[in-house]
């Protein structure tokens, strides 16, 4: 039951940081198919950061490196989401191609890069950056506590960063200035036009936040999932993190509970099949339990859920 | 020269393959209503949205104040006090009304203490005591999507008062409202006037002008035809200078000849979504070289009525072309019997806005042929039919049958419905609302269309809320009342004040 509880947390906070990014663009009107390609492309950032920071040599510093590589994921998701924002505001394009280019793109471009600072670091053209698992600690008392207690034991150093950021977000979407003529943008962009909002510029802002959030959701994938950056890192996760936004309606509180639901089935699926000792031909089948819910679950709700009524819609001044 | 608050100095903008604004220059004074005056598609949207800073002319100056002023945005626009209120509503629908007026300038407060956040609670009190000031109730924390098209306005005009605007534009504020909401909105821009605003309204309803506004400018075709005092100039004079030729208020009628009976419905009742019944037990029958109108005020079921004949909406009970039963039909087979139907709202239900004109027009045949041979469509015969249509009902547009509806104005829209229903030469023509939001000359040429085909033989169903209408065009006259038809009568029987009173649901004349 803790390792359930544990393995779920450490999968569904990450991917939770990473649908608060999709909400972001999407609430401001713009399609976002891109996650995968921003979690991969900012996980690939902060780790090659850190790599040519100290060399290919990790030891002793790992976490003071934890912490930067967190920072470039973000900056790296950040930039390479500028090209979606880029092609999908000022370009117009349509918005479900530009995504699923850019998700090819990115898969292209971070493995070329890897094995081109691999072969310059390392000596060997490699497509993985070691990184190594990210530390943990436990919280005293509390973890002791049946059950609850879980979820204070062996947390991942980065699970209160990513709460702490999460918050903020959740302030910034609701309550500020900035969050208020964001989620407009994505209702009615005519409206922020006529009040003097700038639309263009807040969608922009908007893909470069999603992007700065996928990348940390994916640099804490690469600490914890794999040890490291490689290909891998493109299982399908930032489309996860689609559904889940879509799941919890794009609004924040039903979202995380989307994601703790995806984690937990996820982590319970490995457990169900550790327990009954299956091959692991079996396990495959077993961790496609969670999507299977979710097709599910999507046939009930999702006459209840609304997107925001201008997604996908380019915005034309002219056109009434 | 600064009595003139606004002025436009040869004002000239060209759209592809069209002049909107042709050499206009206006000038309006401080504090007085001006209205601007012309049929769909004048000019005078466009004249206006260039002093909101929608588009800028191509040639011509704007001053303000007496400062010459380029104005390059909507923000720029409100910085000068300027605010308009669109034809269309600019509003965040799942927003309260608080955050669509503060939207843009957010006071601001501290959340926990030291986070910039927006000060909701504040603009909540703010709105709603200038929503007292001005008369102007409404519930701040109510959500746009649950009130209805006059508060929405209402919120619209709190929006450029909360942002101090001093000159208020109004396009066609009316078009969507009721006659008792009309009324209380004139007041409204009465007592903003009063308060030192000067207003400028856009429409093309004379009544209007007569009520409320000082001078009038009027447009035709994208040029100014003159600029006159309201009180001194009468109605006749203003709707000829609007329309460029001479019109005639009175519908000329010839005498009735009926036939045999096209439409009867029996007992026909249909439940809206929540399972109230909305239309309870009608029946009527409807001649041919009839008009048969039914009158009511809005929201009585006729609408529900018209889209159960038609077959878009679920009913119970019989209805019946030339003898026939057709209460199982579908919308098509009903088409194909013989139904052509006008719509309320072209927009939703009429046209497909984002096709072009040639397919809309042919949107009740495609599947026919010469449209559709085996499977396939043949774009010559859309062509074919789109030039002739469009020839013969003169549906004006910018890239004629190629263009996409959606940029058509709101009369050649009208324009291009009733030619296409008219085409499918049906027995029984169904008229919803058909006049409405248009101007003068087109009303007209739809009441000629609509007294011709009855004249051919049509049996033709109208259901107006326009009471002259009615008067005038009706041969046989059914009042609705929530859901109930109350009376019917030859029109010649009935006055406009029985008409009325049964309106009201006074059943005892």
């Amino acid at each position: 039951m803790n390792t359930v509880i544990i393995d779920g947390l450490a999968f569904a906070i990450p991917l939770f940081i990473i649908a608060i990014g999709g909400i972001y663009s999407e609430r401001s009107g713009v399609t976002n198919l891109a996650l995968e390609g921003f979690l991969g492309f900012g996980a690939f950032f902060g780790a090659a950061a850190v790599m040519v920071l100290t060399g290919g040599n990790l030891a002793g510093i790992e976490i003071p490196m934890f912490f930067a590589a967190l920072a470039f994921a973000m900056i790296g998701g950040a930039l390479f989401a500028m090209l979606h924002a880029l092609l999908c505001v000022p370009f117009k394009a349509n918005q479900v191609i530009s995504g699923v280019v850019i998700n090819i793109l990115a898969t292209a471009l971070t493995a070329f890069f890897t094995s081109q600072i691999n072969t310059y670091l390392l000596g060997k053209p490699t497509n993985k950056f070691v990184l190594g698992i990210c530390e943990r600690f436990t919280v005293p008392v509390i973890s002791k506590i049946p059950v609850l207690g879980a979820f204070f034991t062996d947390v991942y150093y980065f699970i209160p960063i990513i709460i702490v950021v999460a918050l903020f977000m959740t302030y910034m979407l609701y309550k500020s200035r900035f969050g208020l003529r964001l989620r407009a943008c994505g209702d009615n962009p005519h409206a922020v036009d006529a009040a003097g909002g700038n639309v263009s510029r807040t969608r922009f802002i908007a893909v470069m936040i999603s992007g700065a959030l996928s990348g940390l959701g994916g640099i804490c994938f690469a600490y914890s999932i794999s040890s490291s950056f490689s290909p891998s890192i493109y299982a399908g996760y930032g489309f996860l993190a689609i559904a889940a936004l879509i799941f919890g309606n794009w609004k924040i509180g039903p979202t995380l509970a989307a994601c703790l639901f995806f984690g937990f089935a996820r982590s319970g699926g490995h457990q169900l099949t550790q327990t009954l000792s299956l091959p692991s031909a079996f396990q495959d089948v077993i961790s496609i339990l969670p999507y299977v819910l979710t097709l599910l679950l999507l046939v009930f709700f999702s006459s209840t859920n609304r997107a925001p009524r201008a997604l996908g819609e380019i915005y034309d001044k002219g056109k009434r | 020269m600064d009595e003139f608050i606004v002025e436009m100095r040869n004002i000239t903008k060209r759209f592809p393959g069209i002049v909107a604004n042709d050499d206009v220059s206006i000038a309006v004074k401080k504090g007085e209503v001006f209205a601007l005056l012309g049929e769909n598609g004048a000019g005078k949207s466009t004249l206006m949205s260039m002093l909101f800073g929608m588009y800028e002319p191509d040639e011509g100056e704007i001053l303000v104040r007496g400062e010459k002023v380029k104005i390059s945005s909507p923000a720029h626009a409100t910085q000068l006090n300027i605010g308009m209120v669109h034809q269309h509503f600019k509003l965040v629908e799942n927003y309260t009304i608080t955050e669509n007026i503060v939207l843009g300038q957010e006071p601001r407060s501290r959340f926990l203490g030291f986070l910039p956040a927006v000060d909701i609670k504040g603009s909540n009190k703010k709105i709603a005591e200038l929503s007292k000031r001005y008369g102007l109730e409404v519930d701040p924390k109510k959500k746009i999507e649950d009130i209805n098209v006059s508060t929405r306005q209402r919120v619209e005009i709190l929006k450029m008062l909360y942002r101090e605007a001093e000159i208020l534009i109004f396009d066609e504020p009316t078009a969507v409202l009721t006659p008792q909401e009309i009324d209380f909105l004139l007041d409204i821009i009465r007592g903003l006037r009063d308060s030192g605003k000067t207003i400028i309204l856009i429409t093309h309803k004379l009544e209007e002008i007569k009520k409320v506004a000082d001078r009038c400018a009027v447009l035709c075709r994208g040029k100014l035809v003159g600029v006159m005092d309201v009180a001194t100039t009468s109605t006749k004079t203003m709707a000829n200078m609007m329309v460029g030729r001479e019109v005639s208020f009175g519908i000329d009628k010839n005498p009735a000849n009926f036939g045999e009976e096209v439409l009867r419905v029996e007992k026909l009742t249909v439940k809206n979504q929540d399972g109230l019944s909305v239309v309870k037990n009608v029946s009527f029958s409807v001649r041919k070289g009839e008009i048969f109108a039914i009158a009511g005020v809005s929201g009585n079921g006729q609408t529900e009525l018209a889209d159960a004949v038609t077959g878009l909406l679920n009913s119970s009970g019989k209805v019946f072309l030339q003898g026939k039963d057709i209460s199982g039909y579908d919308v098509r087979q009903r088409t194909l019997e013989g139904i052509s139907y006008i719509p309320e709202d072209r927009q939703a239900v009429g046209l497909v806005l984002d096709f072009s004109l040639e397919e809309n027009l042919a949107l009740k045949e495609y599947f026919k042929e010469p449209f559709c041979k085996k499977g396939v469509l043949h774009s010559e015969a859309f062509d074919e039919q789109g030039e002739r249509l469009v020839k013969e009902y003169d549906i004006r547009s910018g890239q004629g049958i190629k263009t996409i509806v959606r940029s058509m104005s709101g009369g050649n829209q009208q324009k291009a419905i009733i030619a296409r229903e008219i085409e499918l030469d049906s027995r029984l023509m169904i008229f919803v609302q058909p006049t409405r939001g248009l101007d003068i000359g087109a009303i007209e040429n739809i009441h000629k269309q609509i007294l011709a085909l009855r004249d051919a033989g049509k049996a033709i169903l109208l259901i107006s809320l326009e009471l002259d209408e009615i008067i005038g065009l009706a041969d046989t006259i059914g009042v609705m009342y929530s859901g109930e038809m109350l009376n019917i009568a030859p029109a010649e029987t009935l006055s406009t004040n029985q008409v009325g009173e049964y309106m009201m649901g006074v059943k005892a004349v």
